[in-house]
């Protein structure tokens, strides 16, 4: 079953468009990839979907639901949850504390949102940094923290932007055994993400996107040997 | 847990040394200055959940302090109505200004959020010098006369000398910092330091921004105008710029940004360096202490223009003080003693 589906979004700034007329849905349980060369309208669609921009045109439908023009506290409410390309760590606050203000969205109680906290740091293997203050962290540990945070809200759907951006090839690996591990919960993933031997390994499918609009849809295998993905990121001679 | 344990035994301590101070201490002038400092830290505590906590910095919380003021004065002078009655009316007024302000504020971040809360605070004034016939304009309200306070019909207080208002003062506190206390202990004061730290992080996090905020200002409007109506009983007199003045919203911000923005202790630090160095300018102190010493000499000219002017130098002075805190200490004296203390407790090691 389609846990959410992209229907004919687009995304306007002045003449520009950044996403134009995109289609695709995400099965549930599943990992979507989602790659494109730099502005391709990756983020940007990510921004419409968890209610950060209205779309200009189309409709997107979380668990049958329409989400156009829904704030996103609301989106994260109703369980599609983000992380940033540019992570955000709350500097001054702990690194479980940071994850508490994610597990606070189901519970008022802070007892319960602290063990739900440290549940999710330990899934991200951080829980020896949690009295540390998050804007001390180095930024395989930052990302990680901000995947703890999104999870402590309790997602249908997560959606990565990026978390391996600025990794070294250990630390990525971790990411993919995360991400992986996260899916084996069950957990719907969309993941935005430039580094292709990863998003290979771990998408089910993928969608490209380039100059705002989709150039095609299929499992890893299927885009990577599409001329026409080939072309979009090494140019036409290459293909 | 141990820790915890003492922390609270030493402010209980503190609580009742200063809850006997009055028992002992007999001079007004020492009375005076304990309820300008209780004042102080329950202007600087309300002022740090809405801008210490939440991050919302705003510059114009005398509309607060003033609205409360005004509002228990003009009850009191005109209508007769005891100021522990119209204080109540002066907080639902200051809801719904908070809450007018803050829906039309809060669409604008950083800056413009300034500029914004120091217009509403500047109308205020002007509107409380120009409507003569509600307020009675720039020649303010004079009311010294409070009706005994009486519970069931025996008499509580007369309010003759200054201890009735130290308790009134000493409970202020005791509220400002106890809510501060329970907002930061909440999910409230979870979301509020979310809000601060990064506004579009909070938000993708299930916090709606504009709901916190305003709860933030409410809280802490509320705080302020308690404490502006505290003010007008216990000097007897407001008038536009006293209550509703640019700096008045700048003194309550000082506070807070010299004791240290969002810590629980902060505004308590700044008060007490605050309130005594401007009571020290102002009542000429300072010049007579250099007279005294002989670092002046009373006739020559410097000590001519230090007696005229010295008095009015406190502005001045906040000023530097300001620049000195941004420059050595961006986390105010309770950061630089938290400094302090890991740095001791290192080397102990």
């Amino acid at each position: 079953m389609a846990i959410l589906e992209i229907k004919n979004v687009s995304k306007f700034f002045g003449g520009l468009a950044a996403n134009s007329d995109v289609s695709f849905s995400v099965e549930e349980g599943t990992i979507m990839g989602l790659i494109g060369p730099n502005g391709a309208g990756k983020t940007t669609l990510f921004n419409c979907i968890t209610g950060y921009y209205p779309p200009s045109r189309g409709e997107i439908l979380f668990d049958g639901r329409r989400m156009n023009g829904l704030d996103p506290d609301k989106v994260c409410m109703l369980g599609m949850v983000r992380t940033w390309q540019k992570v955000r760590p709350l500097a001054k606050l702990s690194v479980v504390d940071n994850v508490m203000v994610g597990a606070l969205a189901h519970t008022s109680s802070l007892k319960k949102a602290r063990e739900m906290a440290m549940e999710q740091l330990k899934v991200v293997h951080l829980e020896h940094r949690a009295d540390f203050l998050a804007g001390g962290l180095p930024i395989g540990e930052r990302k990680k923290l901000e995947v703890a945070r999104a999870l402590a809200t309790q997602p249908k759907l997560l959606l990565l932007d990026e978390v391996m951006g600025g990794l070294n090839p250990a630390e990525s690996e971790e990411i993919i055994q995360l991400i992986l591990d996260i899916k084996s919960h069950g957990l719907t993933q969309m993941v935005i993400e430039h580094d292709m031997k990863a998003i290979m390994r771990i998408s089910d499918r993928i969608v490209v996107l380039t100059s705002g609009e989709k150039l095609t849809e299929g499992s890893p295998q299927e885009v990577v040997s599409n001329p026409d993905v080939i072309s979009a990121y090494l140019g036409e001679s290459h293909a | 847990m141990t820790k915890t344990i003492l922390k609270a035994a030493v402010v209980l301590l503190l609580l009742g040394f200063l809850l006997i101070i009055p028992r002992y201490v007999e001079s007004p002038y020492a009375l005076h200055m304990m309820i300008l400092l209780f004042l102080s830290v329950s202007q600087g505590q309300s002022w740090n959940i809405v801008g210490g906590y939440a991050g919302q910095h705003s510059v114009g919380h005398a509309a607060y302090f003033g609205v409360g003021a005004y509002t228990t004065m003009m009850l009191m002078h005109t209508k007769q109505i005891a100021p522990w009655i119209g204080v109540w009316a002066g907080v639902a007024l200051v809801v719904v200004v908070a809450l007018a302000i803050g829906s039309i504020c809060f669409r604008l971040r950083g800056p413009y959020f300034v500029l914004a809360s120091i217009a509403v605070a500047e109308i205020l004034r002007l509107s409380a010098i120009n409507l003569t016939s509600l307020t009675n304009g720039a020649e303010g309200i004079l009311a010294t006369e409070l009706p005994p306070f009486k519970i069931g019909g025996t008499i509580v207080t007369e309010f003759l000398t200054k201890v009735p208002f130290y308790y009134i003062g000493l409970f202020l506190v005791v509220l400002t910092i106890g809510i501060t206390y329970l907002v930061q202990h909440s999910k409230l004061g979870y979301y509020f330091q979310a809000i601060r730290e990064d506004q579009d992080a909070a938000h993708s996090l299930g916090i709606s921004i504009t709901l916190y905020k305003n709860i933030a200002l409410v809280i802490s409007a509320v705080l302020t105008s308690l404490a502006g109506s505290f003010y007008g009983i216990y000097v007897g007199f407001v008038d536009p710029p006293t209550v509703l003045g640019l700096d008045v919203s700048v003194q309550i911000m000082l506070i807070c940004i010299i004791g240290g923005m969002g810590t629980l202790w902060g505004p308590v630090l700044g008060s007490l360096v605050l309130v005594p160095l401007s009571e020290a300018l102002r009542s000429n102190m300072v010049t007579e202490v250099l007279i005294k010493v002989g670092l002046v000499n009373a006739e020559s000219k410097v000590g001519i223009f230090l007696k005229e002017n010295l008095s009015h130098a406190h502005v001045l002075l906040y000023g530097i003080l300001v620049v000195l805190v941004i420059l050595f200490m961006p986390d105010g004296l309770m950061g630089f003693v938290k400094k302090l203390a890991t740095r001791w407790k290192r080397e102990a090691v």
